[in-house]
């Protein structure tokens, strides 16, 4: 007789949770139903989730990319300093950007796939290299990317357009169609694609994913790989929306990224997670931050009660495995 | 060349100082006694200092550097600049100024994160005979005989001019229920952020009770407690005061936006380029500033003087840190020639679309 599986998975709770807040938000303070708010979240949500997307992949195999952060803040301002200083056009800019990322993710799964080094002591070395490494690129200086109403900032356009209404223009982020299109994507990866399940393989039992002939090193070094790319993504969606890339900044960042995958089902040890779930918990991050201001809470508040939420999903993650024993 | 058109652009900057005075001219101590005790001055050595700014954070860090580069030049003496990554990283800043201090250099140049972290290196440099200059932000309690040299704007001065114009702006508003102002500060822990939020707020409430109406504090709880003459309850003018956790623009965007969002608001003041710039994120999807909300800002960088062209802000007020990086250098040589020094306060201007390339602001309005 096989268990009947319970629909309330943590993906689902998450969502549930996702939307509580939200309403719970609305219902404490009427500014935060306005659709600029909405709007707000939205754009400073892409690149959260996008840096979750992508860690949601080392976190599966067991590892971490400590990196995300400061190398989004690196390549952002690479790719900037190409236009500023250079007069490089936007688009090749943010390909720069990109395989940047690409690059560093690759040297990160490198160093922990082949070299052996542990993902905790890798990544965090690669954090402090692209923090320097941004303010070495751009002469320590801080990199506006074109704003949306100059010729080269088309960019803009990705996160949010423009729509006009019959009662005037309106505003539609279309970042947001862009991130369920990646979720899907992903998810598809993860659970359907060679590369997919042998993330998951390597993060539930490395030793048998290696005997049973799975070219660990390579597949190790990809998921590293895929990390970087979103994070060059991130890059992008980042500077769509700060006027200026600061070097030096970006520590922190990855954690609410990590803590997004975490509170959406990814276990904090590897072997399982969803991209669905990343993103939403993603969300959970996103609407703490945006939200508690709203009520009256500060931002140290706000870092107090994102700890607080962060434990209890890893309490969860603990429950759940003890009473798969 | 680019060397060239920068002197032209000090040059300028000099000339423009004496002929037209500051806005806020009336509030600063006389820059010119400063400056002329630089008068003919040459360095006895090729000295080396040493330079901590705060961070490489804004660009308005790339200004001071000019300034610094040019004065090197001039003088003949070399500098090496180091700062933190952020201007929130207190603890590297202490860090990298002991080991400058530790090396003993001719003198040392300071920008300091946290005004009441130094004190204690401040000491050693007396100990070690290493003088000081303390730039862009200037040091209360420095020990005796530490800081030489205080090259900084009249920061309380360039905050009370954003109250100013904003009261301006405002005043026909008033009387007919409570209306908010906004004020976003990076910190509250560092002097000159201190001062210019200050400033704000205190000329505000000044300037509202010289019309005989009143303003209460809300938010951040420093400056709640520092301010000066507001009452509780009632109020015709509610000034909310905003402070993220830590000095970045999309933490200060999201409490601009919390301000921006509400019904009453009908100004916004951001204390500096960080700030500023975290008042045009939030207004990037609402589009209240410089229609239903007035904006001003602070410092310049390309997106702010974007703003205060296209009349999303009324206008900023521009330090001019090529200026304090200029003459930082002069008076580290000075000292270390054993000169006595005197105070060097800096000019600060607002500027608007009108006055925008006037000789006077427009080499202060760096990228």
């Amino acid at each position: 007789m096989t268990k009947k599986k319970s629909i309330f998975t943590q993906e689902v709770i998450v969502g549930i949770i996702v939307i509580a807040l939200y309403f719970i938000f609305r219902g404490i303070s009427a500014d935060f139903g306005k659709y600029t708010t909405f709007l707000t979240l939205t754009d400073i949500s892409y690149y959260y989730v996008l840096m979750a997307i992508g860690v949601a992949f080392p976190l599966i195999t067991g590892g971490v990319d400590l990196s995300i952060g400061t190398g989004l803040i690196c390549y952002a301002l690479a790719g900037g300093y190409l236009i500023r200083a250079f007069s490089w056009p936007t688009g090749l800019a943010i390909l720069v950007s990109i395989l940047f990322g690409v690059a560093i993710g690759l040297a990160n799964g490198v160093l922990v796939s082949i070299m052996g080094l542990p993902p905790f002591l890798a990544t965090l070395c690669t954090c402090m290299i692209t923090r320097g490494l941004g303010s070495v690129v751009t002469g320590s200086f801080a990199v506006p990317w074109p704003t949306a109403k100059q010729d080269n900032g088309w960019f803009h356009a990705i996160f949010k357009m423009t729509i006009v209404t019959a009662d005037g223009k309106m505003k539609f982020p279309l970042g947001l169609v862009w991130i369920i299109l990646l979720m899907l994507v992903m998810q598809f990866v993860l659970a359907h694609t060679r590369f997919g399940r042998y993330t998951i393989a390597i993060g539930s039992n490395k030793e048998a994913a290696i005997l049973s002939g799975i070219n660990v090193k390579f597949y190790h070094v990809m998921v590293y790989a895929v990390s970087g790319l979103f994070a060059g993504l991130a890059s992008i969606a980042y500077a769509a929306y700060v006027p200026t890339v600061q070097p030096g900044t970006g520590a922190g960042m990855e954690l609410d990224a990590i803590g997004g995958a975490i509170v959406g089902g990814v276990s904090a040890s590897g072997g399982y997670g969803t991209i669905y779930g990343t993103v939403l918990g993603a969300y959970v991050i996103m609407l703490l931050k945006q939200g508690l201001p709203y009520i009256g809470l500060n931002a140290n508040m706000q870092q107090i009660i994102t700890g607080f939420v962060l434990i209890g999903a890893v309490v969860i993650d603990i429950i759940k495995r003890r009473a798969i024993r | 060349m680019k060397k060239n058109v920068l002197a032209v652009l000090m040059c300028a900057a000099m000339a423009g100082s004496l002929i037209a005075a500051p806005v806020f001219a009336e509030n600063l101590s006389d820059t010119t006694a400063g400056i002329a005790q630089f008068e003919g001055l040459t360095a006895n050595e090729a000295y080396d200092f040493q330079i901590v700014v705060k961070s490489f954070q804004s660009t308005y860090w790339q200004a001071a550097l000019q300034g610094m580069d040019q004065a090197k030049e001039e003088l003949g003496v070399t500098y090496t600049a180091q700062g933190p990554a952020s201007e929130s990283d207190i603890a590297d800043q202490v860090n990298m100024l002991n080991s400058c201090i530790n090396s003993t250099p001719a003198g040392v140049g300071l920008a300091a994160c946290d005004t009441a972290s130094v004190l204690e290196s401040l000491q050693s440099a007396v100990d070690k005979g290493v003088p000081i200059v303390a730039f862009d932000t200037g040091i209360a309690d420095a020990p005796e005989g530490s800081v030489v040299c205080t090259v900084v704007t009249d920061n309380s001065a360039a905050g009370s001019v954003a109250a100013d114009k904003i009261y301006e702006a405002i005043k026909d508003k008033l009387g007919n229920g409570p209306v908010r102002v906004g004020e976003v500060n990076q910190d509250n822990y560092a002097l000159n952020i201190q001062q210019r939020g200050l400033g704000f707020i205190n000329r505000l409430i000044e300037l509202a009770a010289a019309d005989g109406f009143t303003v209460a504090m809300e938010g951040n709880e420093f400056y709640v407690n520092a301010a000066e003459g507001a009452v509780d309850g009632d109020a015709d003018i509610i000034l909310e005061v905003r402070v993220p956790a830590q000095t970045t623009v999309d933490l200060c965007s999201t409490e601009a936006a919390t301000i921006l969002d509400k019904e009453d608001t009908v100004a916004i003041f951001g204390s500096n380029q960080t700030a500023a710039e975290g008042l045009l994120a939030a207004d990037a999807n609402r589009e209240v500033l410089g229609d239903t909300i007035i904006g001003v800002g602070f410092d310049a960088g390309t997106s702010i003087k974007a703003a205060v062209e296209d009349g999303t802000f009324l206008g900023a007020v521009t330090q001019s840190p090529l200026m304090m990086g200029y003459y930082c250098i002069y008076a580290l040589t000075a000292a270390a020639n054993g000169q006595e020094l005197i105070d060097v306060p800096t000019d600060g201007y607002w500027y608007d679309a009108s006055n925008m390339t006037d000789e006077n602001i427009a080499p202060n309005l760096y990228d």
